[in-house]
């Protein structure tokens, strides 16, 4: 048999698999099973199998790297509920360029850092008044809420002082994540547990 | 002699692939990771072009020509989802 070139080509396949195996980022081992899908369409149609050759580069590659790039995308996130008038603050701040004041903007870029380590997004869904954000957060529409202290205690001016955001999750994972990773002093950390402990997230 | 010709182009071919692949598992960038995977799709195409013309066998060949033109259509679609990501 002169197709000694088959062999060489089949030891990839292995590779590129024991590639995507190591790959700890969701988004980067999506681009490695595109090589993946690409060398085993490859080795398919060398070995004779057009059909699945053309099944693999068509749904396995090009489908499922779409559907799973969507999936990750949706999956992976952390969705943080505050209210609007932060929103207000932050075109405040960008109009006078005040980032040293910008309080909230610090803290959710440190929450960001925190998070990126974890492959995690930040999304910031705004909320009218407290009873909103609170029953959002019963309702599970979002994991965390983050609110000004001075908002929840006006009395308590000390506390206020020192740490002026109160940051309350209801996921156990994530409170345990920023328990020990966030070093931020701006925020008190509270972890929320459910009235419902039978239904699973 | 033309199979045997064919037959290095072919071994070159494939040491050729084994530079992306490199580049993929030490880079971390995921832009670099996607240049990878386009540069590794063509070359696979082309491999399997040169294995069609080779046996004289065009079934093969015309599976080429989907998976290289459908394929890339593919990327862009991938590509477009992980510039969105980003921005989000």
């Amino acid at each position: 048999m002169t197709d000694s070139y088959i062999y060489i080509i089949s030891v990839l396949l292995p590779l590129a698999a024991c590639m995507v195996l190591f790959q700890v980022n969701p988004y980067h081992a999506l681009v490695i099973r595109g090589i993946l899908g690409a060398i085993a369409a490859m080795i398919y149609a060398i070995w004779g199998a057009a059909d699945v050759a053309l099944t693999e580069a068509l749904v396995g590659t090009m489908l499922a790297i779409t559907l799973y790039a969507i999936a990750v995308r949706s999956s992976m996130v952390m969705r943080v509920g505050v209210l609007t008038e932060e929103l207000q603050e932050i075109d405040e701040n960008i109009l006078k360029d005040d980032r040293v004041h910008n309080l909230f903007g610090q803290l959710i870029t440190d929450l960001r850092k925190v998070f990126q380590n974890y492959y995690m997004r930040i999304e910031l869904i705004f909320y009218q008044d407290i009873k909103e954000l609170d029953q959002a957060l019963i309702d599970r529409e979002i994991h965390t809420t983050c609110v000004r202290s001075s908002s929840l205690e006006p009395d308590n001016l000390d506390e206020t002082e020192t740490q002026p955001y109160q940051t309350k999750t209801r996921v156990k994972r994530l409170y345990n994540i920023m328990k020990n990773e966030l070093s931020s002093s701006k925020t008190m950390l509270t972890y929320f547990s459910e009235t419902k402990p039978e239904e699973k997230h | 002699m033309n199979i045997i010709f064919m037959n290095v182009i072919l071994i070159a071919m494939i040491l050729a692939l084994l530079i992306p692949i490199v580049e993929v598992c030490k880079d971390n960038n995921v832009w670099q990771k996607m240049l990878a995977l386009s540069s590794i799709s063509s070359k696979t195409t082309m491999m399997i072009f040169i294995v069609s013309v080779l046996r004289d066998d065009w079934m093969i060949g015309v599976v080429a020509v989907i998976i290289l033109s459908v394929g890339n259509a593919g990327f862009m679609l991938m590509a477009h989802i992980m510039k969105r990501m980003r921005n989000a």
